[in-house]
């Protein structure tokens, strides 16, 4: 059997303490910040309304678990070594992921933020998917006549989708697109 | 007896028609499409077509819906043989001796035992579907507001603690589901809750675009920042299982069964709990423990089984509790409400033949499975090989109109951007996405339960634990969160093992 460790899921594999005592302060200040604008909250007392059904006593709750859960944390990640100054830094993806995540991220928010609603359905979609295809599959020392052709199949991918979700989705099924 | 078979009849004969046929061959063929590509989840795939199915009469949709969560999670095993890279996180555990089996030249083989362990693990599940549901919801329909209240907050803690990774993260994942179920009008005086004067927020967060945004939207960035994966395993021998497997480890596939089935059942745990505490279990009891992970057929066997009879153990507290077994199981009982089925307590009195059309649904949908685990073997290798680069662009425009087309709000694709924001950003911290989601659902049914729970009893804590069952449920929910603490746990193990070692 292979190792156990190499069973972990992605999720599973453990995340430095320095990682841990960073998440443990974002609960502790989100778990206040919840518990702080809950308690704000009227309870309709005065209306003869009962204080248990008061709109802040659930998050308040939930907000007060939280920072106990983010305190337990914080005390693991610095028993474990989180303020050490010989904890190791946490392996940093490579430049290469990195670019690549910011440009999926940046042209899905482009397509939402920018095409939805200024065009049809169909042609967003298609700019859409012809953009990010030619861009991912863009690749250095590439002949101008496989590019091309590349770009081509891209473009007719693109109006394949939007035009085949468009037909599927609000004639076939009536359901609305944005 | 006669009477519920008669039933059960109907429902199959109500199913026998080309039009709902139709609809179950695309289904299923779709299903498994979307859990053979690395990327795309059972989850997204039902969350998906809950938009599609919109239209549709009750029946067909969450017929249409079933044969997508079946297909997916059979279909994840065609990766994770031929590619070594689970389709869906429910077949992570088959990759150890799938892709093995698959490098032996024994790729078909390796399919073979995984259709057969999975028809069998969906039958087994389905066969205690039928017999644990009505049981199940008559226990339920004694259950008072203490008692839910229980239900909802062991959910949102044993789904912290059992489902992988680290328990403490969990339990946060989980109230922060809960917290944000909190925001928007609350039930009592419409007070809007952590809306900030936006209307659109007053609203509440839809749990179809969260649960887009999180499992679709996050595996669309997580897959594009990964490099491509070229090698594929080509060479393929028969599929036909042989009988001989099947006989053999018929131990390990009841035993599979059971473990699937019973992880099912737990709320939001799932097929990859179940597929690795199967794998975990026939290898403990094996003669032939060294072929773990190497290419060991009872191997593959178990983890094929558990996951697939997880499926229908995680719709027992569907239909029984409201309370969703698994991820793909959240978004089919969201489906359900959309349809304006009630799953809980009340079904099986409200629509009793929908207990039994759902069990139809199963068996239709994994003979469905089973003829197509023989047929799609060449097209499947074909559609594996589509490059990412083509096929993201594909799945985010779907997440897109998936999220817009329940309510038509534009809000909501902004509440699948963050979602998948948030998915993705936890991802990476090593949180598990399962608590978040059970917390999402289970946040209306918790703060309504313990209000009205409070307001019964005049705010004494008592009957939350004076009451049998949550006496029970309370201290199943304290033991597993002690049970989470290393020190503690490392201490009961060791006097275990002492108190052991002094009896022998």
């Amino acid at each position: 059997m292979a190792d156990d460790a190499a069973n972990l899921l992605p999720h599973e594999q453990p995340a430095p303490p320095r990682l841990d005592l960073f998440i443990a302060i974002f609960c502790l200040v989100f778990g206040t910040a919840a518990a702080a604008l809950a308690y704000r909250m009227p309870t309709y007392a005065n209306q003869g309304g009962e204080i248990y059904t008061a709109p802040g006593l659930v998050p308040g709750l939930y907000g007060a678990v939280l920072v106990l859960l983010g305190g337990w944390l914080g005390v693991r990640a610095i028993r474990q070594g989180a303020l050490s100054p010989r904890e190791a830094p946490a392996a940093r993806p490579s430049d290469q992921v990195d670019r690549r995540l910011a440009l999926a991220a940046g042209l899905c928010l482009v397509f939402v933020v920018g095409l939805l609603g200024r065009l049809p359905f169909w042609l967003a979609a298609a700019i859409f998917v012809a953009t990010f295809t030619i861009i991912f599959e863009w690749q250095a020392g590439l002949g101008w006549r496989r590019r091309l052709r590349r770009a081509l199949e891209a473009v007719l991918l693109g109006l394949a989708t939007g035009i085949t979700v468009t037909l599927v989705f609000e004639r076939l099924f009536y359901v609305r697109l944005p | 007896m006669f009477d519920s078979l008669g039933q059960l009849g109907a429902a199959f004969v109500g199913f026998m028609n080309p039009h709902t046929l139709f609809n179950v061959i695309w289904a299923t063929f779709l299903g498994i499409v979307i859990g053979a590509l690395p990327g795309l989840t059972a989850t997204m795939g039902v969350a998906l077509l809950t938009t599609l199915t919109f239209s549709m009469p009750h029946n067909e949709a969450i017929m249409v819906l079933i044969c997508i969560y079946v297909g997916a999670i059979y279909g994840g095993s065609r990766s994770a043989i031929l590619l070594n890279i689970p389709g869906t996180p429910a077949s992570a555990a088959s990759t150890l001796d799938g892709y093995p089996l698959a490098r032996q030249g024994l790729a078909g083989r390796a399919m073979g035992i995984s259709t057969s362990g999975s028809w069998l693990g969906t039958l087994f599940g389905i066969l205690c579907l039928a017999l644990l549901t009505p049981v199940l919801s008559e226990l339920a329909l004694t259950f008072q507001s203490f008692e839910f209240f229980w239900i909802s907050v062991f959910g949102v803690v044993v789904a912290g603690t059992l489902a992988g990774g680290d328990p403490l993260k969990g339990y946060i994942a989980g109230f922060l589901g809960l917290f944000i179920a909190t925001i928007g009008q609350e039930p009592y005086y419409n007070y809007q809750r952590f809306a900030f004067g936006f209307t659109d927020l007053a609203g509440g967060i839809g749990l179809l675009p969260a649960l887009v945004g999180a499992y679709g939207v996050a595996e669309v960035l997580q897959a594009m920042r990964g490099p491509a994966v070229k090698t594929i395993s080509r060479t393929i021998d028969s599929i036909v299982p042989r009988i001989e497997d099947v006989l053999k480890y018929w131990r390990t596939i009841f035993r599979s069964g059971a473990i699937g089935v019973w992880i099912g059942i737990l709320p939001g745990l799932g097929e990859d709990a179940a597929a690795w505490s199967s794998y975990a279990a026939a290898r403990r009891a094996s003669k032939e423990k060294e072929k773990f992970g190497r290419g060991s057929i009872e191997g593959l066997m178990a983890a094929e089984t558990g996951e697939a009879s997880s499926v229908p153990g995680a719709i027992i507290p569907v239909l029984t509790l409201a309370l969703p077994g698994s991820a793909p199981s959240a978004v089919l009982m969201a489906a359900m409400m959309i349809h304006g089925l009630n799953p809980g307590p009340n079904l099986m009195i409200e629509s009793p033949q929908f207990f039994y059309q759902i069990i139809a649904m199963l068996v239709i949908a994994d003979m469905s499975k089973l003829i197509f685990g023989f047929v799609l073997v060449r097209p499947l290798i074909k559609i594996l090989l589509v490059p990412r680069e083509r096929l993201m662009p594909i799945v985010f425009v779907l997440c897109l109109v998936g999220a817009y087309a329940i309510t038509s709000r534009v809000f909501d694709i902004y509440v699948m951007l963050v979602f998948g924001l948030i998915g993705f950003v936890m991802r990476e911290l090593k949180f598990n996405m399962a608590p978040l989601i059970l917390g999402l659902v289970l946040g209306d049914l918790l703060e309504k339960n313990l209000t009205r729970g409070l307001v019964l009893s005049s705010g004494s804590l008592l009957p939350f634990f004076t009451r049998p069952v949550c006496a029970v449920l309370s201290a199943l929910t304290i033991c597993s969160i002690i049970w989470s603490i290393p020190a503690v746990n490392a201490s009961v193990r060791n006097l275990l093992r002492w108190t052991l070692a002094g009896r022998h």
